[in-house]
């Protein structure tokens, strides 16, 4: 995301050295990547469909054609039916399947998500989780990071371990999940 | 930054398909450069959407808070008024600095001793002259007359017993250059019959400095009520920024480049600017009729014809966008402070 600078050695995304774009490419660049935060970060001084719609707005698309994809995101985590709620109406879970819609909305490449489950009972955990390898599916390399070890277990994905800053495991075993 | 809300889409039109067209080079090039200009345009038109929207919006948000905007407007049309009210009085000073320039004359005192028919002669003789324009003879007694009204002694009891002024001749040159009004003087002083010639071009001189200092002190309160507005509106701006602090914060993050960012902040500014300048012109309006009417009375007293001068199409214009640009300029400058403060590195 370029928040941060690496000390040593290189950041490559897509074959680019990050660390090497100039401060004017980096919102183009960030504009390819969907992010889940932790705690969501909705802006509650606007409504559900304002809220997904935003990174197409910032791009700059037409409005019926951004109202098309803000529904279609809205509709594929299940909550078309509250696109005129304040996220402040809506539960912890709810929330998450909004910042994880404004993620998708422009169907980015690369998708970021940092602790989706945190706040989450197993049960939504899980429907989170599903949610993530239905885009993984269609073609998005997403990248989660979770302290939730029990949950990525069960997904037989990839699996990095970092501890203390230092790469401690790199499971590479991807098992087709039928 | 809000989107802007559209029904469900109805069925797909149907689009005419540029199937038909042979897919030569020359087809494909076309279509190509078709897309390439669709796409510049369809920025183009992305780009005035977010203006519009941002001017929109930043209105709504000042009207959201209407005595806080107004308070800060009322700061800028106080700040802007001084200058704007210094500029007014040099001007008509100006104009009637000119209009003395025009009729800067000459006064030609005739010998005491000279009767009323000769004094007529000498003012002919005068109008004669080359470089005179106008000559106007001011007898003895009517001189007498304006001496008492001036000083206000029309009442007096006290009256002299013989009139010791002599007759003058109020002469008007053609030429007004002080040079030529000099060389006029020495002229005239040598026409017999002429006692001497006075000539005030000391006090024109004066006023000519007075109205170059007056333009300097004007200038520089513009230029430090100005620095005033600036910093009136970058502070409240920089509020504003950091209320939205959270909202930029994931903006940035989703994208969003420094334009985009800065773009409602700079329309909020505007639209302090313009409602500053708005309360200035009022303020100065309502001043300027409740002085009149003791200004009015004062000049007459005078003698004099003087009304309060007032802004007129050119000055009021100049005065809204001069606010509203200073009210820009004054976001800009708050907003890249502080948003280099906020933003994620």
């Amino acid at each position: 995301m370029r928040l941060e600078r690496p000390t040593r050695g290189r950041i490559l995304v897509a074959d680019h050295d990050i660390d090497r774009l100039h401060t004017s490419q980096i919102p183009f660049y960030r504009r390819q990547i969907g992010v889940v935060f932790q705690n969501h970060q909705l802006l509650f001084d606007r409504d559900v469909f304002a809220n997904v719609a935003l990174p197409l707005q910032i791009q700059g698309l037409e409005p019926h054609e951004a109202a098309r994809r803000v529904r279609a995101a809205l509709d594929k985590v299940g909550l078309l039916h509250r696109e005129k709620a304040l996220p402040i109406e809506l539960s912890g879970g709810e929330q998450q399947r909004i910042g994880i819609a404004r993620a998708v909305v422009n169907k980015p490449a690369l998708l970021l998500a940092d602790e989706p489950t945190g706040n989450l009972d197993p049960q939504l955990s899980a429907d989170i989780m599903r949610l993530f390898e239905d885009f993984n599916r269609i073609g998005t390399t997403i990248m989660i990071a979770s302290h939730d070890l029990a949950l990525i277990a069960r997904l037989h994905h990839r699996i990095l371990k970092l501890s203390e800053g230092r790469l401690i495991g790199d499971d590479a075993t991807v098992e087709e999940v039928s | 930054m809000n989107a802007s809300r559209t029904p469900p889409p109805r069925q797909p039109r149907q689009r005419s398909s540029s199937s038909d067209q042979p897919d030569t080079r020359q087809a494909k090039s076309r279509r190509g450069a078709r897309s390439q200009r669709t796409r510049v345009n369809s920025r183009l038109r992305a780009w005035a959407r977010h203006h519009r929207a941002m001017a929109l919006d930043s209105v709504r948000r000042l009207i959201r808070r209407p005595l806080g905007s107004l308070m800060t407007m009322l700061a800028i049309g106080v700040a802007l008024i001084l200058p704007c009210a210094l500029w007014l009085t040099l001007d008509s000073a100006r104009l009637l600095d000119a209009g003395l320039e025009e009729s800067a004359s000459l006064t030609v005192y005739l010998d005491t001793a000279m009767e009323e028919s000769e004094a007529m002669q000498m003012a002919s003789i005068l109008r004669d002259q080359p470089q005179v324009a106008a000559a106007r003879l001011v007898t003895a007694a009517e001189g007498m007359a304006e001496f008492e009204q001036a000083l206000g002694l029309e009442d007096a009891l006290m009256r002299l017993d013989s009139n010791p002024l002599p007759a003058s001749v109020v002469v008007a040159p053609l030429d007004t250059s002080p040079q030529a009004v000099r060389d006029l003087s020495e002229q005239l002083e040598s026409i017999q019959g002429v006692d001497e010639v006075r000539l005030d071009l000391a006090w024109l001189e004066r006023l000519r400095r007075l109205a170059e200092l007056g333009q300097r002190l004007t200038l520089a309160l513009g230029v430090l009520f100005g620095f005033g507005v600036l910093l009136i509106v970058g502070n409240t701006i920089r509020l504003s920024v950091e209320n939205r602090r959270q909202e930029i914060e994931v903006v940035t993050l989703i994208g969003a480049t420094h334009a985009f960012v800065r773009r409602p902040f700079l329309y909020s500014g505007a639209w302090y600017g313009l409602g500053g300048g708005l309360l200035a012109w009022l303020l100065l309006g309502l001043g300027g009729q409740w002085l009149s009417a003791p200004v009015q009375a004062l000049a007459q007293s005078y003698g004099a014809h003087f009304t309060v001068p007032r802004l007129d199409w050119e000055g009021s214009a100049a005065l809204l966008i001069s606010s509203t640009l200073l009210g820009w300029l004054g976001g800009w400058m708050a907003v890249d402070r502080h948003l280099k403060e906020i933003r994620p590195r």
